[in-house]
């Protein structure tokens, strides 16, 4: 049978025996290690490099030599959008919600102290709070344990890997940051790694178009005939590399996997755009979409996503701030959803921040409206950032900004001690692994 | 050389399995005990392969496949042909956006199967003679001959559940343990 004739036979069966196990939060149900601020953390990595002058200092053009000022993250900041010199079409913010520098903190200076302002370095900063020198995009995993498996390791009871989450928007050696070559974590302590753009995109229309979504009775089959047949051979093929999924976990997201797939073939996916138009997604768009299906369905504690579309800046401004407005639109997207979910909703804290600025002085080149390009080369600027953190007002400090360029409030490693101080485990951690600071003042 | 040696019941079912032989033997860790056959023609595999070209037993398989081998190897198997660079590729990203490589290879696995193309029995024809499907799937998956106790347990599988098809068994050989080493 078919995937999509079998979906729409089978999908109230698939949704009653897969979804439901997955509806409890398990941070409700046991008590962790620590009392958690939250049973829920989304980590954005707004990324690509962001200067502070286009997104927080809201100065649009007036770096380019052109007088028109503005805000053009409408659902992250507040401040009026610039009133003149548009350059790309404006997307009016979600409705319903006031920007979420209101709903939570701003740590408007933020340091990125140490190494080489890159995309690797700045994420592989972001997600194992220790600077790293190293300057190459290598895709091996990071020396240092990740969030994923300080937060699988030290909750009590022990988190299976369903529940945290590597949402990345590109390949390249992202997929390599779900977990650590620390001999004390690693990838049994692992997050679940997704590329959707891969696996919705052509590659996994393609390929998967004739996969099927088995029901419980015929995987059962699978596994017994596979148990007759390994009883009969004396090795075990156990040394595949990453993490590794209960079988009854792996079946879920396996079925997740084709739902959404299926969903997008149909043009059925609700996606982070104005009217939910597919011709207006961008890569980072995509991610944010498919991120929101991910904690939908499986509700989990720890999930980490990016963006990097903004990246485009090396040489075009232009399309710089007009994906830094979409990615802005679709992080708003993403929290009005999270309100909207009968299990995220007000016990989620997202937490939103660049993995690096980008350079004061432009480079050689310029765009179709002459607009000068900026890289990002370790200069101070591009050692800028701004952390948000955003919560329910019982959680989280509401309507507070914090630091200011000659005194930055945070720094950039300073976002996995909190992560960790939300969700209850930072005082298990080994002492000496995480050198920053829980942001404490974020928090009520 | 003899292909009633190697007990093969038809022309189909010898390129059900005979491919892939030689897709894993063209890799660079062959087997020492086995003989690369050089020949170009399908035909040339049907015809000039002898026992000797089998495992005599599960034993001699003591080395892993990779991930490319797992993957060029199964769609071999199932679709007796090498794989196409463009779905080589398109099957490289989609294993590497999937942490879970286990789910990625399952999920591979499932598409394979349950595409038109593939030639699979159907269920009235595995049920038709149960004990020779058993004996060419071993042929075709693990490529070697099944024991008797080996037949006797899967044929008593089969006949204990009308549900169990062969697109399932397909799916169960292709993710043992002795599925992914060679």
């Amino acid at each position: 049978m078919k995937r999509r004739h079998f979906l729409k036979k089978a999908a109230l069966g698939t949704m009653a025996g897969v979804t439901a196990p997955y509806i409890l939060p398990a941070g409700r149900l046991f008590a962790a290690t620590g009392a958690r601020v939250a049973n829920h953390v989304v980590f954005v990595l707004f990324a690509g490099g962001i200067r502070q002058q286009e997104s927080v200092d809201q100065q649009y053009l007036a770096n380019q030599g052109l007088p028109t000022q503005g805000n053009i993250m409408l659902n992250m900041l507040e401040g009026a959008a610039p009133s003149s010199n548009l350059l790309f079409n404006l997307w009016s913010p979600i409705g319903g919600q006031s920007p979420l520098s209101q709903q939570g903190t701003l740590f408007k200076e933020v340091r990125y102290s140490e190494g080489p302002t890159g995309h690797f370095n700045g994420h592989t900063v972001a997600m194992t709070g220790r600077y790293t020198e190293t300057g190459l995009n290598l895709n091996v995993n990071p020396t240092w344990p990740t969030i994923f498996e300080y937060y699988r390791k030290h909750s009590d009871p022990a988190k299976s890997a369903i529940n945290a989450w590597w949402i990345s928007e590109g390949l390249g050696p992202y997929p390599s940051l779900n977990y650590s070559s620390n001999p004390s974590y690693g990838p049994q302590y692992g997050a679940n790694y997704l590329r959707p753009a891969s696996i919705l995109g052509d590659a996994g229309q393609s390929q998967f178009s004739n996969a099927v979504s088995y029901q419980p009775d015929d995987v059962s089959r699978i596994n017994k005939v596979k148990a007759l047949l390994d009883k009969n051979f004396m090795r075990d093929a156990d040394d595949l590399p990453g993490i590794q999924n209960t079988a009854e976990n792996r079946e879920a997201i396996k079925n997740f996997k084709l739902d959404i797939l299926n969903s997008v073939s149909t043009n059925q996916l609700e996606v982070a755009t104005p009217n939910s138009d597919y011709n207006l997604l961008t890569g980072d768009l995509i991610n944010v979409s498919a991120a929101w299906q991910v904690l939908d369905r499986f509700a989990p504690e720890l999930t980490v996503i990016n963006t990097t579309n903004l990246d485009i800046c090396h040489d075009n401004f232009t399309l710089y701030l007009d994906f830094l407005h979409r990615a802005d639109y679709g992080i708003g997207w993403l929290w009005n959803k999270i309100q909207s979910h009968p299990i995220l909703a007000n016990d989620t804290i997202m937490i939103c921040m660049p993995e690096h600025g980008r350079n004061l002085a432009s480079n050689n080149l310029t765009d179709q409206n002459g607009l000068g390009a900026y890289d990002h080369t370790s200069d101070e600027n591009s050692r800028r950032l701004f952390t948000m953190i955003v919560g329910p007002s019982d959680k989280v400090q509401q309507n507070q900004t914090l630091g200011t360029p000659g005194n930055p409030a945070a720094e950039s490693i300073d976002v996995i001690p909190t992560i960790a101080h939300i969700l209850g485990f930072h005082d298990d951690i080994p002492a000496g692994f995480l050198p920053g600071r829980v942001l404490e003042e974020a928090f009520v | 050389m003899q292909v009633s040696k190697i007990r093969i019941k038809s022309k189909k079912m010898k390129t059900r399995f005979l491919l892939p032989l030689l897709v894993l033997l063209s890799m660079a860790a062959c087997k020492t005990e086995t003989e690369v056959i050089k020949e170009p023609s399908v035909n040339a595999y049907i015809y000039d392969v002898d026992a000797e070209d089998l495992y005599q037993s599960n034993a001699e398989k003591n080395k892993q496949k990779s991930a490319e081998q797992y993957i060029s190897i199964l769609y071999a198997n199932l679709f007796q042909s090498t794989v196409p660079q463009g779905d080589l590729a398109d099957l490289g990203e989609i294993r590497k956006a999937i942490g879970d490589k286990q789910m990625a290879d399952e999920l591979i696995l499932n598409a394979f199967v349950n595409d038109g193309s593939v030639s699979i029995p159907s269920n009235a024809e595995m049920r038709a003679d149960i004990e020779a499907f058993v004996q060419e799937t071993y042929l075709r998956f693990f490529l070697r001959e099944p024991t008797a106790y080996e037949i006797f347990e899967l044929k008593a599988e089969i006949e204990e559940d009308p549900d169990l098809t062969p697109e399932l068994i397909y799916q169960a050989f292709a993710l043992s343990n002795e599925y992914k080493f060679y």
